[in-house]
């Protein structure tokens, strides 16, 4: 009886250290969302100091990313830098968007003046368009190709590899 | 002004739901039945950014903003099964506090049952393996020498 609990025991052990085991192993950034490999939510939102409409369709031909972000939020501090970089790179290739949400156009605006920018920021109003595009929490980036389907999606801020990697997926 | 604020409301664009699940199903809700229907469908949601609350409990923006399109939905007709189809294409299955029967998911349904049943049998043989088997013979007990002695006095007191 000893040896047959011990042998349950261990089989036990060894399914729930595998299921771990390959869980751990995963980067909790690459979230795999139900959106990859499906078309982008369309939407046209109103641009940050400009007040023009700004329509993630006319960006079709070429690779977009859309970066949600919100003021209040230290990684998105963090990651601005190195997406304003990588914006100015990569102009006219491929077309960087920034969507705000749950924040104040004034604040939006006055951080942009402060730290810089190289592309268009659109506010969200009542976070509709991050809901579309199931968004949890803020920085998340997502990589759509030149056919308006999104590729891969990132949570966190990110960094110049994190960028070039998935970059390199939604050139091909 | 006012007219060029008209204008820019007209070319804004969010996604829309019919964009997922088509063209509403049910019969659009308003007033108190509109409120009581928010709620039960905020119930079954669960908010992205909170600790295992529902959408209809958490007082988080997110929360706020997705009751708020579970509102507008009813409201345009849609059913709970479509709006709850519209949160599941963009968030996964993760968004429903309720898992769907189907897949490795299943296995949340299954594995309590599975390890009642299993415990249950376990009980039952062991209980079983006991009552079955013969009583311990039980061993002659070495006499105490202090008892021994107390025997000899009584005996030799009778004799």
């Amino acid at each position: 009886m000893n040896r047959t609990v011990l042998l349950v025991g261990i089989v036990i052990s060894a399914v729930l250290v595998g299921i771990l085991s390959v869980g751990l192993g995963k980067n909790p950034n690459e979230i795999r969302s139900p959106l990859i490999g499906k078309p982008a939510p369309s939407f046209a939102l109103k641009e940050v100091g400009t007040g023009r409409t700004v329509d993630v369709a006319d960006f079709k031909g070429k690779p977009v990313v859309v970066n949600f972000w919100a003021t209040w939020c230290g990684p998105c501090w963090e990651e601005h830098p190195v997406l304003v970089a990588n914006a100015r790179m990569m102009q006219p290739n491929v077309q960087f968007l920034g969507v705000v949400f749950q924040d104040t156009e004034e604040k939006i605006l006055s951080f942009l003046q402060q730290r810089g920018s190289a592309y268009p920021t659109v506010v969200d109003e009542k976070g509709k368009t991050a809901i579309a595009y199931g968004v949890g929490g803020v920085p998340e980036t997502f990589f759509i190709d030149r056919n308006g389907v999104i590729v891969a999606k990132y949570n966190g801020p990110m960094n110049a590899d994190a960028i070039r990697a998935h970059l390199d997926k939604v050139m091909r | 002004m006012i007219l060029a604020t008209l204008l820019l409301m007209l070319q804004l664009k969010v996604p829309d739901a019919a964009q997922f699940v088509g063209a509403p199903q049910g019969r659009p809700l308003a007033g108190q039945e509109l409120l009581l229907r928010t709620d039960q469908v905020g119930s079954l949601l669960r908010c992205p950014v909170c600790q295992g609350m529902s959408v209809a409990d958490s007082r988080a923006e997110m929360a706020v903003n997705m009751k708020g399109q579970v509102r507008e939905l009813l409201e345009r007709g849609y059913t709970e099964e479509q709006i709850l189809q519209y949160f599941e294409l963009s968030y996964g299955q993760f968004v429903l506090l309720k898992p769907k029967f189907e897949g490795v998911t299943s296995m949340v349904w299954l594995l309590p049952a599975i390890a009642l049943l299993l415990g249950a049998a376990i009980v039952y043989f062991t209980l079983r393996k006991l009552s079955k088997a013969p009583p311990a013979p039980v061993a002659p007990q070495p006499e105490d020498e202090y008892m021994a002695r107390v025997r000899d006095l009584v005996s030799g007191e009778k004799s």
